[in-house]
C-alpha cells in the first residue's frame, strides 16, 4: 500500500513507468522464485544421475549410476511393472467407467445424484483406506474373506490373496473408477440430448445411436480423461507400497524409495531410474497436449433437459449393480477399518468379548500418533493457508496483467501436475540435502510443507484463473477509478470477491497434504511423520488395529472435511475443463 | 379423417400439466403450424408425435398405423415412425461431415452405396447445399447447418416432416430467406409437414392452417386468416397481433342487424355482420348488452373529413404522430380514452387535427365486455 495517490496525481506521465517497473521486478521475482523451486530439483534428479558421490558430499562425476541402473534388471522390471499394471487397469477401469458415467448422465436409473456424490466420496476417501481396508478383508492368512471361505463346504480351497498382481489390480480398480466417473458423467450430462434425439428420428436404435453418435461426439472428453489416466501411471504409490513390497513386487516407485532407503543408500541410481521417468514424461506430455487441444466439439447447448433413455428392464439390475460398485469402494473399506479398530481381533464375532475401546484408548495415549496427528495438521494447516494466497497472486498476474513472461510463469505452473509426488520429494531431497544453506531445513516440517504447496500448483493456478477470467474486470477498474491503487484494489476488492474459491484452494491443499505420502515419504524423519506416513509404518510393521485407527484419523481430516465443505456449499472436486 | 391423427393427448411432468387433451387432424401434404408462447406445451405435443417423449395417455395415428395407444399399450420407438425432425439447435453431429450426416438415415436403412450417395446429393441440391458435403458439419454458417440438418431430415422420404422453432436461432434477415424457401421447398415435394414455433409471421406465412395453443390445450384451429381475423378466444385474438378495442352496448340485436353504440362516441351506431361474433361464445348478444368491440389496427382507414356513404366511421383527435420509417404510428383520443393506430407512410397528419377512422365491419369481432 506504499502508493502516493497525489503524487501520481500530479506527475501522470511518470506514474507508469515505475508501475512497470515494479511489476517487471515482481515477475522476475516469481519466474525466479517458481522456476528454482519447481524446476532446479528436476535437474538435480538428471544432474546427480551421473554423480558417483552420494548426497552432501563433494561430487564425482560419471556414469557409474547408469551402468549399475542398466545393469540391475529390478530397475527394467519395476518400470516394466509400472506400465504393465497402468495398461491393465485402463482397460478394466475406463471402459466401466464410461458406461457408468452414461448410465448416470443419460439414462433414466434411479437415484443418478446420489451415485454421483457416493463415487465423490470415493474420489475423496484416501486410497492408504481403501487399500488398508481391503487387505483386512483379503490377506491369504488372516483376510476376513478368506478366513469364512475356509469355513465354506467346496469353497475352502478358494483363496484371495491381496499380495498379488490381481490384487493390486483389484484396489486399482476399485479405488480408480470414481475419477473418471466424476470427470465423464458432466460431461454426458452437458451434451446436446437433441443430437441422440436427431439419431433416433433419422432411424436409429438406442445401442446404435449410442455407438454411431454419443460416444463419438463424447471422444474429445473421452480423449482427455484417459491420457489424464496415462500421465497419472507414474502417480501411483501407495497401493503398491503396501501390496507389492511384502513379495517382492516393485513399481518405479517404490523402487526408488528402495533404492534411497538402502543402507548405504542408492541415492544415485535413484535419480537415474528418476531421470528416465523424465524423459519418458517429456515425450507424453507434449504428446498429451497435442490430442487434448487437436479436436474439440462443441457439444453444450441446453435447450432441453436431457431427454433421459428408458433402461426398461435393466434399470435395477444396473441400479443394483452400480451400488455395489460403490459399497465395494467406499463401505467396504471403511466398514473394515472401523471394524479393525474396535474389534478385539478382526473378524472374530464369536470370540467372549467381540468389540473394544482399548485400542483406542492406546492409540489416543501414544506420543507417536499425537506427534503425527500435530504434524499432519502444521503441514496441512500452512499449505491451506499458504497455498490460496501465493497461488492467487500468480492467477492474478497471470489473468489480468500484461507483464512479458506470463507464458513463462504459466509453463513452469504447469510442470508440477506431472510430475509423480515421488520424484518431486527425491530432488527436493536433493535440493535440501545438496545445498548447504538449505541443509539445517532438512527433518524439519518446513520441507514437508514446501513439497506440499509444490504438489498443487497446477490445479491451484487454473482453478484461480477461471475465476479471476468469470470475475470480470469492471469490478476493478470501478475501485481503481474510485482512487484505490492496485494494491488497495487486490485485498479490497478481489480477495473478498474471490473468498469462495480461496476457501475452496486451502481446503483442497489441507486435504491433498493430510492424505499424500509420496512426495513426503523421501523427506519425513521420524521426528515430522504425518499420519499418512505414520500409517504406512504401521501397516508394514503389522501393528492392523493401531493402523486402523491412523487410518481412520486420516479419513476424518480429508473425507470428513470435504464432507463439511461441501455442505457449506463449496464444490470440492475436480472438473473436466 | 386425418392423415395425422392425435386424439386426446395428455402429458404431466412432475406438477405441470404440459399437455391437456390435444386433438389434431392433419391432412396428408398440409402444413400445419402449432402456435403459442413458451410453455403453452407445442413442444411437447410436437415430440410426443415424435415418440422423443411417452404421454400420459392419447392416441397417435399415422394413416392406418397405430403409433401411440395407451388402451391398446401400443408405443412405436422414434426410430420406426418414419418422420424426419429438425431441432431447434439443428443437432448436426459434429464429428461427421455433411455427407455423413446427411447419409446417416440411409445407411441405418442398409441402402446402398451408390444410391446413397445419389439421394444425399439430390437431397443437399434439394436445399441448395451442392458441394459443401465433404465440410465438417460445425465448419457451417448457421443458415447453412439448418438446410443441412432439413437435408438430413428429409432424405429418406419421411411420411412426416417435424419441425421444432427451426428458424429461431438465425438472425432476422436468414430468417425470413429460410421462411420463404421453407414454404417453396414443401409445395414443392408435397410433404405433410408439423411445424412448431412461437413467432406469430411464421405461423401466419407458412401454414395451410394453425393451432393456436394455450396452457396445454389448443384454442382455435383454422387457415391464418380466419384465426387471424376472426379469433375465436381473448388469448388468440391477443397473441396474434395488436387490437383495437372500444367498449360498447348492443342497440339492436342480431336478428334486426346487430348494431353497437359506442360509450361516450357521438357517432350514429356500429354496424356489425353477424358473423363477428367469436365462434367459441355461443348464443348472440340480446339488446342492452356490454361489449367489446375489437379490430386490428391496419383495419381501420385514418380519413381527413368525414367520408360521404361510408357506415361506421368514429370521430376522433390525433394526438401524437411518430415516424417509424416505413409506417406511422398514431395516437388517437376517441372521447376519453387514447388508443394507438398503425397506418401506411403515405398520408400527411399532423398532431392536434381531428381524424375520421372508418372500422371496416369485416373486420370487427365483438367480445363480452369481461374478455
Amino acid at each position: 500500500m506504499n502508493e502516493a495517490p497525489a503524487a501520481a496525481a500530479e506527475t501522470p506521465a511518470r506514474s507508469w513507468t515505475p508501475r512497470l517497473h515494479r511489476g517487471l521486478f515482481l515477475m522476475i521475482l516469481l519466474i525466479g522464485s517458481m522456476g528454482f523451486y519447481i524446476l532446479y530439483p528436476l535437474v538435480l534428479i538428471l544432474i546427480n544421475s551421473f554423480n558417483v558421490a552420494t548426497i552432501a558430499e563433494p561430487p564425482v562425476y560419471g556414469l557409474q549410476a547408469w551402468r549399475d541402473a542398466f545393469s540391475d534388471a529390478g530397475i527394467w522390471v519395476s518400470l516394466w511393472n509400472t506400465i504393465k499394471i497402468a495398461i491393465v487397469r485402463n482397460l478394466l477401469v475406463f471402459p466401466l467407467g464410461v458406461l457408468i458415467a452414461w448410465i448416470l448422465a443419460r439414462t433414466n436409473i434411479p437415484f443418478a445424484n446420489g451415485f454421483e456424490f457416493l463415487f465423490w466420496l470415493s474420489f475423496m476417501l484416501p486410497s492408504i483406506a481403501v487399500t488398508f481396508g481391503w487387505m483386512l478383508l483379503l490377506d491369504p492368512n488372516t483376510g476376513l474373506v478368506n478366513t469364512w471361505l475356509k469355513q465354506i463346504p467346496f469353497l475352502n480351497r478358494i483363496t484371495f490373496d491381496i499380495y498379488s498382481f490381481w490384487g493390486i489390480i483389484w484396489v486399482h480398480c476399485i479405488s480408480g473408477l470414481d475419477t473418471k466417473v466424476i470427470l465423464l458423467t458432466p460431461a454426458f450430462r452437458r451434451m446436446d440430448a437433441a443430437m441422440e434425439e436427431a439419431s433416433r428420428m433419422s432411424g436409429g436404435s438406442t445401442l446404435k445411436t449410442m455407438f454411431r453418435v454419443t460416444l463419438p461426439v463424447m471422444t474429445p472428453a473421452l480423449v482427455v480423461v484417459f491420457l489424464l489416466g496415462v500421465v497419472r501411471l507414474f502417480e501411483s504409490f501407495e497401493i503398491e507400497l503396501l501390496l507389492g513390497i511384502p513379495w517382492g513386487f516393485y513399481v518405479y516407485s517404490t523402487k526408488i524409495l528402495d533404492l534411497a532407503r538402502q543402507e548405504p543408500p542408492l541415492v544415485n541410481q535413484a535419480a537415474a531410474l528418476g531421470s528416465i521417468v523424465l524423459l519418458l514424461l517429456a515425450i507424453i506430455i507434449p504428446l498429451q497436449q497435442r490430442l487434448i487441444h487437436g479436436r474439440q466439439y462443441t457439444t453444450v447447448t441446453s435447450q432441453f433437459r436431457p431427454k433421459l433413455v428408458d433402461l426398461g428392464i435393466w434399470k435395477f439390475p444396473l441400479m443394483l449393480s452400480i451400488l455395489l460398485i460403490v459399497f465395494l469402494a467406499v463401505g467396504v473399506p471403511i466398514l473394515s477399518v472401523l471394524g479393525g479398530s474396535f474389534m478385539v481381533r478382526f473378524g472374530f464375532f464369536n470370540l467372549p468379548k467381540t468389540w473394544t475401546l482399548e485400542y483406542w484408548q492406546m492409540a489416543l495415549s501414544d506420543p507417536r500418533l499425537l506427534e503425527a496427528l500435530e504434524n499432519t495438521l502444521i503441514v496441512a494447516g500452512s499449505a491451506a493457508l499458504i497455498g490460496p494466497i501465493l497461488f492467487s497472486l500468480i492467477a492474478y498476474i497471470l489473468v489480468r496483467t500484461r507483464l512479458p513472461g506470463r507464458s513463462i510463469l504459466d509453463a513452469i505452473c504447469w510442470i508440477p501436475s506431472a510430475i509423480p509426488g515421488v520424484l518431486a520429494g527425491l530432488g527436493l531431497l536433493w535440493m535440501f540435502l545438496g545445498t548447504p544453506i538449505f541443509r539445517p531445513f532438512y527433518g524439519t516440517l518446513f520441507l514437508l510443507m514446501i513439497a506440499f504447496i509444490m504438489g498443487g500448483v497446477t490445479l491451484s493456478t487454473q482453478i484461480l484463473k477461471a475465476s479471476f477470467i468469470q470475475l470480470g474486470r469492471e469490478l476493478e477498474e470501478a475501485s481503481r477509478m474510485s482512487g484505490a491503487g492496485f494494491l488497495r484494489t487486490y485485498f479490497k476488492i478481489v480477495l473478498p470477491l474471490m473468498a469462495q474459491t480461496m476457501v475452496l484452494i486451502g481446503v483442497l491443499k489441507f486435504l491433498f497434504a493430510a492424505r499424500g505420502a509420496s512426495p513426503i515419504i523421501l523427506l519425513a524423519t521420524s521426528e515430522t511423520r504425518t499420519l499418512a506416513l505414520l500409517a504406512l509404518d504401521q501397516i508394514a510393521a503389522g501393528y492392523r488395529e493401531t493402523a486402523s485407527i491412523t487410518v481412520l484419523l486420516v479419513v476424518l481430516l480429508t473425507t470428513g472435511l470435504a464432507l463439511i465443505a461441501r455442505s457449506f456449499g463449496l464444490k470440492v472436486g475436480i472438473r473436466a475443463e | 379423417m386425418g392423415f395425422l391423427q392425435v386424439r386426446q393427448l395428455r402429458k404431466r411432468f412432475e406438477r405441470v400439466t404440459a399437455v391437456d387433451g390435444v386433438d389434431l387432424d392433419i391432412e396428408e401434404g398440409e402444413f400445419f403450424t402449432l402456435l403459442g408462447p413458451s410453455g403453452c406445451g407445442k413442444t411437447t405435443t410436437l415430440r410426443v408425435v415424435a415418440g422423443l417423449e411417452k404421454p400420459d395417455s392419447g392416441e397417435i395415428y399415422l394413416g392406418e398405423r397405430c403409433l401411440l395407444s395407451h388402451s391398446q399399450r401400443v408405443f412405436v420407438q422414434p426410430e420406426r415412425r418414419e418422420m424426419g425432425m429438425v431441432f431447434q439447435s439443428y443437432a448436426l453431429w459434429p464429428h461427421m461431415t455433411v455427407f455423413d450426416n446427411v447419409a446417416y438415415p440411409l445407411r441405418l436403412r442398409r441402402v446402398k452405396a451408390p444410391v446413397v450417395r445419389q439421394k444425399v446429393m439430390e437431397a443437399l441440391a434439394l436445399v441448395g447445399l451442392a458441394g459443401l458435403e465433404d465440410r465438417p458439419a460445425p465448419a457451417l454458417s448457421g443458415g447453412q447447418q439448418q438446410r443441412v440438418a432439413l437435408a438430413r431430415a428429409l432424405v429418406f422420404s419421411p411420411r412426416v416432416l417435424l419441425l421444432d422453432e427451426p428458424l429461431s436461432n438465425l438472425d432476422a434477415r436468414l430468417r425470413e430467406e429460410m421462411r420463404r424457401e421453407l414454404k417453396a421447398l414443401q409445395r414443392r415435394i408435397r410433404v405433410t409437414v408439423l411445424f412448431v414455433t412461437h413467432d406469430q409471421i411464421e405461423g401466419l406465412s407458412l401454414s395451410d392452417r394453425i393451432g393456436i395453443m394455450n396452457g396445454g390445450k389448443l384454442e382455435q384451429v383454422g387457415c391464418p386468416e380466419e384465426v387471424y381475423y376472426r379469433p375465436a378466444t381473448p388469448f388468440a385474438r391477443d397473441f396474434l397481433g395488436k387490437t383495437f378495442a372500444l367498449g360498447g352496448k348492443v342497440s339492436r340485436p342480431a336478428n334486426e342487424g346487430l348494431e353497437v353504440r359506442l360509450d361516450g362516441m357521438a357517432c350514429s351506431p356500429l354496424q356489425v355482420a353477424a358473423t363477428s361474433l367469436p365462434s367459441a361464445r355461443g348464443g348472440a348478444p340480446a339488446a342492452g348488452d356490454e361489449v367489446m368491440v375489437a379490430i386490428r389496427p391496419e383495419q381501420i382507414a385514418i380519413w381527413n373529413s368525414t367520408p360521404a356513404g361510408i357506415p361506421n366511421v368514429v370521430p376522433a383527435t390525433l394526438e401524437g404522430v411518430h415516424f417509424l420509417g416505413d409506417r406511422y404510428e398514431y395516437t388517437v383520443s376517441l372521447g376519453s380514452v387514447t388508443r394507438l393506430l398503425i397506418a401506411p407512410a403515405s398520408q400527411v397528419l399532423k398532431a392536434g387535427q381531428r381524424v375520421f377512422l372508418e372500422l371496416k365491419s369485416e373486420g370487427i369481432t365483438l367480445w363480452p365486455r369481461s374478455g
